[in-house]
């Protein structure tokens, strides 16, 4: 069997890719000397109806280039996509990944459709799809998140196992058939980004290396939320004594080295005391804490209604809190018959140091929004109506905390990310063998100057990935200012 | 550049139209603006938020910015087109030939940058002065905006001065250059009131000194009185009468200036007798506009089938030099006919004595360190011997500007704070050392509080109803969600709100109905005594009247006691049955509002009253500026506390003023003064406001 082509019968595309790129460059490079040639404010006219208008010049020219080259770049890459989900292997390698990816290409469409459609009525989220940022940084963020999807929970777009080794592959390029197989259409009929250096997919890898990244990083940075909230606005609203030695610990570990705190966590000496488990013990408490005092200061006059909501979440939260620090073999092992499942160690050490250098930076800002925001007058309001203090922390100044919360919460999980890729890359936490993107761009460092592609197939993924949480953010916060 | 001569007027404004461009399409400004500041002549633009008169200063900056453009019409200044300028015409003209003065000081001060380099660059980028010679002139004109010790001056940073003072210095700034046209947008808004006397007397005195023109934007039509030649009345977009400061305040001829002028509480305005006449009607955003006559839906003269019909021109007024109405009916209405009374009532008398604080005090003590308490510490006398009583049904009003204590006072009310010292007695209660925490529900839900800034009072994260649903949960009214609901509906009833406002956010709400959440959230827990912290100081004018009335009609069924605050004197003086002054943490006046307002004055209670702007052209007041600004609670002055800014100092034996602390002094009818001064001396003192004969 041949080895695939990056594009197929699509290649005569490339050239009008080519010619787009060049165009696009030239009128990049014409726009920067712009001020040289054209005088700087335009001629605007005002139409009847309105509108207003600017006539065009020579001098924009560049512009408008640049402007369809970049419709030139989408419309390629749509026919790449569209043509690859049809036409599978003849459109070579990016058409059979796009083939592959098609329930990941489905769920987006019906979601931007849904969200457009509905977007007066959704608030924050709704008017994200008014900026262009904020939907292509969406865009890219969704577009993992439902490959992790399908690929951990459907077993869908993977084409091999992760593990799965053919010797024959070892370090094959992208495109490279697999030996043995010969229908050449089936999914499993080529390493589409070729192999690694112990002959393992490299597709499949980065596949099931966005499961571990999208499962720890949006989580962990929910535990850093929990736990800096927790602490930060209490630190901010009271002030004083409190305050200075909240912010006295949470300046020590910022000043501590992350690496080396990272390397201290999860080396096995450590480990086998126990520390990051107590920690963990810790810091997963803050959540029921958080929503304990949530839900009670909220109802507290309607015992009828807080009373069970109480025992409900409070009650659930801790069976999961029990469930997640015992483990069998670790120093914190009882309570094993509610002991309904076991987390990897080696996730749990990553989960405990990550949560551990995040919240700080939350600490700081959640107090920051709260000493601003008790000077309002609804929190005076609150005060002298008898509202208790942590009522006014949660829902009176929580709420109108969220548009920073929730911009750095995108550029935290992207922090998070990058961080994971770090750990993996040092080797620490996760088990070798892992498909995280950080550990797979180690392994590849290795013969990168000879087989660059098992490396920067999980670099790319981790950069985009990243990238798609600044820019969500970038949104979040551009539309956040507009209300 | 070269500064050219002209002979005719200094600015011509010609059927301006101002629009900003935004992704929902164009949203028109201004339109159709025509204005003319001869040389010397100083021009008013008054009219409320959002009626157009910043863009038409912006316009005359060409700083509109990205969005903003000018789409008909033309601004001349000293006869040449602005908008054929180019933009380094422009830069050289901003700043040299016509300047602008913000409401903000400090946004306009570079706070990095000593108070000297920042008026030395002045002269030295647009006329290339030297140093030397720029140095020279910022010291004469410190000594021109009347500050002292200016080379002092000259060396400090913005920080380093007061808002007074560093207004002052703004218009220091904007004097370097000599310019032609002096543009002040709302230049004393954020200032006291004794400290904006000061401001006004200044521009004043600098128009006439340097023979500067002047375009003066402010909401307040007194000040406008007190400083303009001209008025221009604007009124969503648009002027809508435009004259001689006499013919617009005597004989105005457009229905919103007169429902403006109706709705400001003036002298002779009595909640009782003479009540206000508030502005029906909410203010038309710029996209919804009327068809016809903007003011139409809120006037009461509106003709339907003329008002409504095609566009309405400004039309020369007979009789009267250059005065304009867009009206249709100028001739036909009768002007002067008398206000319809809305409702006159009957005074209620006040009752039992339901609050009363006896030789208050409350000092804060004031820590370098919060960590490491250090040796040093200072004390902040918030409140000093304050006593006074509070009847069922009665409005005490507190009066004081920024830093008198008052909000103070109202934190040791509402037990935010303990006292220090003293009692505080509600309803037979002490209730001074019992923090909010501890007070009963009753206790809480009985003593209410409403709040100032309509945008900062309600949670912008919970809906309207959700907020009043939530104070009755607090105060144990109703006993489940549907009888809240139901009463939360009434309550909305009860300010006079639609039903329908239960579930919207507060964003969609405006200032005044935001007010009215407030105080329907106030009364919830069927409150006796509601502290009003100036509940209606940032609304508009015509706003101002309806939230004034509905709290009073609140009042007058409720037999609720109202404790006022508010630095603005002339609503004191409409609402109010007595009256507290306070001045760096002490009652220096207290009576009922009759006595206060009328001889004897303590000096302060004078200059206050002196201070503030009335518009009404047939009052003559007595002026007096103080001196300096008030002295920092961290640190008085010894003996009185006025003894600082006091004009009659020199008439009290030795330095009495400056080593003891003045007794309250009781005369006639309960009316209390806290000053050396003798009786006799009192009772001479003329009155500072005359109405003159009609």
């Amino acid at each position: 069997m041949e080895p695939l082509t990056w594009t197929g019968i699509f290649a005569p595309l490339n050239y009008a890719l080519m010619a787009a790129v060049v165009i696009f460059a030239i009128g990049f490079v014409l726009q920067l000397f712009r001020p040289l040639y054209a005088p700087a404010d335009t001629d605007i006219t005002i139409n009847p109806d309105g509108t207003a208008s600017a006539r065009f010049t020579f001098a924009d020219i560049p512009s408008e280039a640049m402007k369809y080259s970049v419709y030139a770049v989408v419309i390629v890459a749509l026919i790449f996509i569209a043509g690859g989900i049809f036409l599978n292997h003849q459109a070579g390698i990016l058409g059979a990944m796009a083939h592959q990816f098609t329930p990941v290409w489905i769920a987006l469409l019906v979601t931007y459709a849904l969200s457009i459609k509905f977007k007066r009525n959704l608030g924050l989220y709704g008017k994200l799809f008014d900026s262009p940022i904020g939907m292509i940084g969406f865009g890219l963020v969704m577009f993992w998140v439902f490959t992790a999807l399908f690929t951990g929970v459907f077993g869908m777009i993977a084409t091999h196992e992760p593990l799965e080794q053919l010797v024959r592959m070892k370090n094959e390029g992208p495109g490279a058939p697999v030996e043995g197989v010969d229908d050449p259409s089936a999914y499993y009929s080529h390493y589409l980004l070729g192999g690694d250096n112990l002959a393992r997919d490299v597709f499949t890898r980065m596949v099931e290396g966005s499961v571990i990244v999208i499962l720890i990083a949006p989580f962990a940075t929910i535990f850093a939320f929990m736990v800096g909230i927790t602490l930060g606005l209490p630190a901010g609203y009271y002030g004083g004594r409190l305050d200075t030695l909240l912010s006295f610990a949470a300046n020590l570990i910022l000043a501590f080295p992350v690496i080396l705190l990272f390397y201290l966590l999860v080396t096995p000496e450590i480990r086998e005391t126990g520390i990051p488990t107590y920690m963990g013990m810790v810091l997963f408490l803050f959540p029921i804490i958080f929503f304990a005092i949530l839900i009670h200061s909220k109802y507290r006059t309607r015992p009828e209604v807080n009373t069970p909501l109480l025992i409900g979440v409070v009650g659930t939260l801790s069976i999961i809190y029990i469930s997640t620090i015992n483990q069998s073999g670790t120093p914190i092992d009882f309570l094993n018959f509610i002991d309904l499942f076991d987390v990897a160690g080696g996730i749990l050490t990553v989960f405990v140091s990550v949560v551990f250098v995040n919240s700080p930076t939350v600490f700081r800002i959640v107090r920051g929004l709260a000493l601003d925001i008790k000077t309002r007058d609804y929190v005076a309001a609150a005060q002298t109506r008898g509202e208790g203090p942590f009522y006014i922390m949660l829902w009176e100044i929580l709420p109108n905390a969220r548009g920073p919360l929730i911009v750095d919460f995108c550029l935290r999980i992207g922090y998070t990310t990058i961080l994971l890729g770090t750990l993996g890359f040092f080797g620490l936490g996760l088990p070798p063998e892992s498909p995280d993107w950080g550990a797979t761009i180690n392994e590849g460092r290795k013969l990168l100057s000879v087989y660059p592609h098992p490396a920067i197939v999980p670099a790319v993924a981790l950069l985009s990935l990243v990238l798609g949480l600044n820019l969500l953010a970038d949104g979040l916060r551009e539309q956040s200012l507009k209300d | 550049m070269e500064k050219w001569d002209y002979d005719g007027p200094i600015l011509e404004i010609d059927k301006l139209s101002i629009s900003f461009f935004t992704r929902a399409g164009e949203i028109p400004a201004v339109m159709d603006f025509s204005a003319r500041v001869m040389p010397g002549e100083a021009l008013g633009l008054v009219g409320e938020s959002g009626c157009g008169k910043s863009t038409v200063a912006l316009g005359v900056m060409q700083d509109l910015g990205v969005n903003g453009k000018v789409v008909g019409g033309s601004i001349k200044f000293k006869g040449r087109d602005l908008s054929k300028m180019s933009q380094k015409e422009l830069r050289d003209l901003r700043g040299s030939e016509i300047a602008m003065i913000y409401q903000e000081p400090m946004a306009s001060l570079n706070p990095a940058m000593k108070i000297g380099k920042q008026l030395m660059e002045v002269p030295m980028i647009h006329e290339g002065a030297s140093k030397e010679a720029a140095r020279k002139l910022a010291l004469e004109v410190i000594e021109a905006v009347r500050l002292p010790d200016p080379p002092r001056i000259l060396e400090a940073f913005p920080h380093q001065l007061s808002g007074g003072q560093q207004q002052r210095i703004v218009i220091a700034m904007a004097l370097m250059s000599k310019p032609s046209l002096l543009i002040l947008d709302e230049p004393t808004t954020a200032l006291d009131v004794t400290v904006e006397a000061g401001i006004v007397d200044l521009v004043k005195d600098l128009g006439e000194k340097f023979g500067t023109s002047m375009l003066f934007i402010s909401h307040n039509l007194g000040l406008v009185l007190d400083t303009c030649d001209r008025l221009c009345v604007m009124y969503s977009g648009e002027a809508v009468e435009r004259g001689s400061i006499a013919d617009v305040f005597d004989q105005m001829r457009h229905p919103y200036t007169q429902a403006l002028f109706r709705s400001i509480p003036l002298p002779g305005a009595d909640k009782n007798e003479r009540p206000l006449v508030a502005i029906r009607g909410n203010f038309p955003l710029p996209h919804e506009r009327p068809p016809g006559c903007n003011f139409g839906p809120r006037c009461d003269y509106f003709v339907e089938g003329r008002c409504d019909q095609g566009y309405i021109y400004m039309e020369p007024i007979d009789g009267n030099e250059r005065h304009e109405s867009r009206c249709l009916r100028t001739t036909e209405i009768d002007w002067d006919a008398p206000v319809q009374a809305s409702d006159t009532t009957d005074k209620v008398s006040a009752g039992d004595v339901v609050l009363k604080v006896d030789d208050m005090k409350k000092y804060y003590e004031v820590a370098a360190n919060a960590m490491f308490g250090g040796a040093e510490k200072r004390v902040v006398k918030a409140n000093e011997t304050i006593s006074f009583e509070a009847r069922e049904s009665e409005t005490l009003a507190i009066v004081g500007e920024s830093g008198c204590g008052k909000s103070t006072l109202a934190k040791v009310l509402m037990g935010l704070e303990t006292a220090t010292d003293g009692q505080v007695t509600m309803l037979n209660k002490a209730i001074e050392q019992v923090p909010i925490e501890d007070r009963s529900t009753k206790d809480v839900s009985t003593l209410q509080m409403v709040f100032q800034n309509p945008f900062d009072t309600l949670n912008p994260s919970m809906t309207v109803g959700a907020q009043i649903v939530r104070a009755l949960e607090i105060f144990g009214v109703g006993n489940n969600q549907p009888e809240r609901q139901q009463r939360m509906l009434e309550l909305l009833d009860l300010v006079k709100l639609p039903r329908e406002f239960a579930t919207r956010m507060p964003r969609q709400l405006s200032g005044g109905q935001k007010q009215r959440v407030g105080i329907a959230r106030a009364f919830a827990g069927s409150a006796q005594i509601v502290v009003a912290d100036e509940p209606v100081s940032a609304l508009d004018v015509s706003v101002q009247a309806a939230v004034t009335d509905l709290l009073m009609e609140i009042q007058r069924e409720n037999k609720t006691t109202l404790l006022f605050i508010s630095h603005d004197l002339s609503i004191v003086r409409y609402l109010s049955d007595r009256v507290m002054v306070m001045y760096l943490g002490h009652v220096v006046e207290m009576g009922d509002t009759d006595d206060v307002f009328s001889p004897p004055y303590h000096p302060y209670t004078e200059a206050l009253l002196s201070a503030v702007p009335i518009a009404d052209t047939r009052v003559e007041k007595k002026r007096i500026v103080l001196e300096g600004d008030i002295p920092s609670a961290m640190n008085p002055p010894s003996g009185c506390p006025f003894q600082t800014r006091c004009r009659h100092k020199g008439n009290v034996e030795g330095n009495l003023c400056e080593t003891e602390v003045p007794p309250m002094n009781t005369l006639a009818d309960g009316h209390q003064i806290k000053c050396h001064l003798t009786d006799k001396y009192l009772d001479e003192m003329e009155p500072v406001i005359k109405i003159a004969a009609e």
